[in-house]
């Protein structure tokens, strides 16, 4: 599969376009048919990725949410299953498809690319600088947390002895230790290579927009304009 | 040059002095190795001389350090960045990109080089190291040896004059510390002058020309080239020290034997009635493509499969040795081995019982390289006894005292140091009546006298009737008390012997 390589500049307008779009509250068709529009975009991106049964599945669960909310979820429903119900149509069909997209901007983007255009877009440095690292942080919480778990579960404590407070006690206080080692570690490492130098910081990344950015950026301004039209406006 | 002059050093909020009437002088290109025990000052000299202390790390300090004539304490980090290059122990806290190329570029891109000069450094690193391989990918996909490769590089993009390198083989297998030896050895022909903290001595014997030997923060000892490799095994256990050189049958078991093309599969071991059974163990890191349900690993396609060992039969009561090179499979092997990968349908046979699925994290306890994860409780007496079926204090404080911890029931095990830690974790493992216990690195970054202590209570342990598997890159601890080694090459068991 060809893979698309957008500038970061467009993919963090494609973040913000499809959180809007996904996550405001659509009532009339044409509204829903743009939703429906968007979300197939992060689709679209799972399978450019070679997530195709994750893509597959994704879809799945999407239309059944939609199915669901069409012909069995009205403003009047009560009880637990339909509570339970509207909890799962609003986490598929509100915030899987912003959080499909957040992933692919995080996988696709290396964290280089990223600082050189939050510098084009004028951005302080010190904001860039703390964005890079809280995205550099991603994986390293994952791989602590990971590891926290199994040492659990090795000592039969996974589930606390069935206190709540003992679960998120033994999961978060040596998570809280070893990313503040880490942290201290890691902006060690980092001044002894100049970071924090009064210079402005250069890339050997040279960003330019493309064909496929500003066909990107003009897709998603549509949409969006249409969105705000059709909801507020009209 | 580099001139420290009668610094003494002590951390903020420590009890101790850090360093004590340091006078060291370094002439330009030399090379020189700083060992001694853990704790003994070594990481904090390096720390002088890259100007973390005093701008970083704060604490009491007299006297002064220059550098290449600049006065560290009115100098800002930055404007160190191109003199004093620093590799730092923990490639996992010392990356800042998530990515090879931004990794590499990093210092550059701080001190505002343009991006041509940028490029041509890189392309410059790459050619030079050989790291073409490496390029675009993850960091955290990437073997100890490689994370140490780029760690040099980024740190190396930046053309310091000066070298820190502090601890750098703690995690590497053979090769890897070959393949290191040979980047410090390149940075010596350029004339830069190199720094070494290390405890692993043997494989700079040809490199250094001073070594410095620090004791309790004190200048105890200095040897120059010819003084240092002629100094007897004995007369460095003395002062604590790695020998220099290693015993023949370790540089062909680790140098040869791990490394030789042959990929025979030669088990050199008569089972008996009591071994411990390793049945399907199976695992991939590209799972089959599945659209509902996952598919179950079997034996039928385990040669597509990171690691697969469908039979094994291990002693029972003796320590194992599990070698290999960086990457061969080693960790995850032990991981499934103890019940921690879901998709492996491994089985065992212990006695007449045989235990899958979750039950085997009763019977089996790892106890990880990175001891902070698997230490959960505000003091060792709980930590100990949450391990526990049924709370028994008494059980719980001989397994405390049998490892040397008494004194400390009560103490927080975070307040402990390192190897205090790691006792911790083995006296849980203890108590949790597991018949099968795991190492994962245990004497990474240890000093000689530590290294000891683990190898000895390794052996106890066995004595005790547990069977213990150690996975390690270390030579030493294997001669001290591992009876079988376990070789893994590629995921499949490439021989088992009696050492």
């Amino acid at each position: 599969m060809m893979k698309i390589s957008l500038d970061p500049r467009t993919k963090l307008f494609m973040i913000f376009a499809v959180s809007f779009i996904v996550m405001v509250n659509a009532v009339t068709p044409f509204e829903w048919g743009i939703r429906i529009a968007v979300t197939l975009i992060p689709i679209l991106l799972m399978i450019t990725e070679g997530k195709y049964a994750s893509a597959f599945r994704f879809s799945l669960l999407y239309a059944a949410a939609l199915i669901l909310l069409k012909f069995f979820i009205s403003s009047e429903s009560t009880g637990f299953i339909s509570a339970f119900l509207v909890g799962y149509c609003g986490i598929v069909a509100q915030f899987m498809p912003a959080m499909i997209t957040a992933w692919y901007v995080i996988r696709t983007t290396k964290i280089g690319e990223f600082m050189s255009a939050m510098q084009k877009m004028h951005v302080p440095d010190g904001i860039s600088i703390s964005l890079a690292v809280v995205m550099r942080f991603f994986p390293t919480i994952k791989e602590e947390y990971g590891s926290i778990c199994d040492a659990m579960k090795m000592r039969g404590i996974s589930f606390g002895g069935g206190k709540v407070t003992k679960m998120i006690e033994y999961r978060m206080i040596p998570l809280l230790f070893s990313c503040v080692s880490i942290g201290e570690e890691l902006s060690a490492a980092a001044v002894t290579r100049g970071l924090g130098a009064p210079v402005k910081r250069s890339s050997p990344y040279e960003l330019r927009m493309k064909a496929a950015d500003i066909i990107t950026i003009a897709v998603f301004t549509v949409f969006t304009g249409l969105f705000i039209t059709v909801k507020y406006i009209r | 040059m580099i001139n420290i002059e009668n610094v003494n050093f002590r951390y903020k909020g420590s009890g101790e002095s850090g360093l004590h009437d340091i006078t060291l002088n370094i002439a330009d290109g030399e090379t020189v190795l700083l060992c001694g025990a853990s704790g003994c000052g070594k990481t904090t000299i390096t720390r002088l001389v890259n100007g973390l202390i005093p701008h970083y790390y704060k604490g009491e300090l007299e006297g002064t350090v220059t550098v290449n004539g600049r006065d560290i304490a009115n100098t800002e980090l930055y404007e160190l960045a191109s003199v004093v290059g620093t590799v730092f122990q923990n490639p996992r806290s010392q990356f800042f990109a998530v990515d090879t190329d931004g990794e590499i570029t990093f210092g550059t891109e701080n001190i505002g080089m343009s991006p041509e000069e940028i490029v041509r450094r890189k392309a410059d690193i790459t050619e030079e190291m050989g790291l073409s391989p490496l390029l675009g990918k993850s960091l955290f996909a990437l073997s100890g040896g490689e994370k140490q490769k780029i760690a040099c590089a980024s740190v190396s993009a930046l053309m310091p004059d000066i070298m820190i390198l502090d601890e750098p083989s703690s995690n590497l297998d053979w090769k890897a510390i070959d393949e290191l030896k040979n980047v410090i050895r390149e940075w010596k022909e350029k004339g830069r002058t190199i720094i070494i903290s290390e405890h692993r001595l043997w494989y700079l014997k040809y490199i250094v020309d001073r070594v410095i030997f620090l004791d309790k923060g004190q200048i105890a000892k200095e040897w120059n080239k010819a003084e240092f490799s002629s100094l007897t095994t004995e007369k460095l256990k003395e002062y604590g020290l790695r020998p220099i050189t290693l015993e023949e049958k370790y540089i062909r078991e680790f140098g040869g034997d791990i490394f030789s093309d042959t990929t025979e599969n030669t088990i050199q071991y008569h089972t008996k009635a009591d071994d411990i059974r390793i049945h399907d163990l199976f695992f991939t890191y590209t799972p089959p493509k599945y659209v509902v349900f996952k598919k179950k690993l079997t034996a039928e396609n385990s040669d597509d499969y990171t690691l697969a060992v469908s039979d094994l039969s291990l002693p029972a009561g003796k320590v194992i040795g599990l070698i290999g090179k960086n990457g061969a499979g080693k960790s995850t092997f032990l991981r499934c081995l103890c019940g921690l990968e879901k998709d492996c349908p491994v089985k065992l046979t212990i006695g007449d019982e045989v235990v899958s699925g979750k039950k085997i994290l009763n019977k089996c306890y790892m106890v990880m390289q990175d001891v902070d994860h698997q230490l959960f409780t505000d003091s060792v007496v709980s930590e100990v006894m949450l391990s526990m079926q049924d709370e028994d204090k008494e059980r719980a404080e001989n397994f405390i005292t049998s490892l040397g911890l008494s004194g400390y029931e009560n103490t927080h095990p975070m307040a402990l140091s390192g190897g205090q830690k790691q006792r911790v974790a083995i006296a849980s493992a203890l108590a949790a009546d597991a018949s099968l216990l795991l190492f994962d690195e245990p004497t990474s970054g240890l000093d000689h006298k530590h290294m000891e202590t683990v190898g000895e209570l390794l052996k106890r342990l066995a004595v005790q009737g547990r069977t213990v598997i150690v996975s390690t890159h270390d030579p030493e601890l294997i001669s001290l008390c591992c009876e079988y080694v376990l070789c893994l090459e590629k995921g499949r068991i490439k021989y088992f012997r009696q050492v």
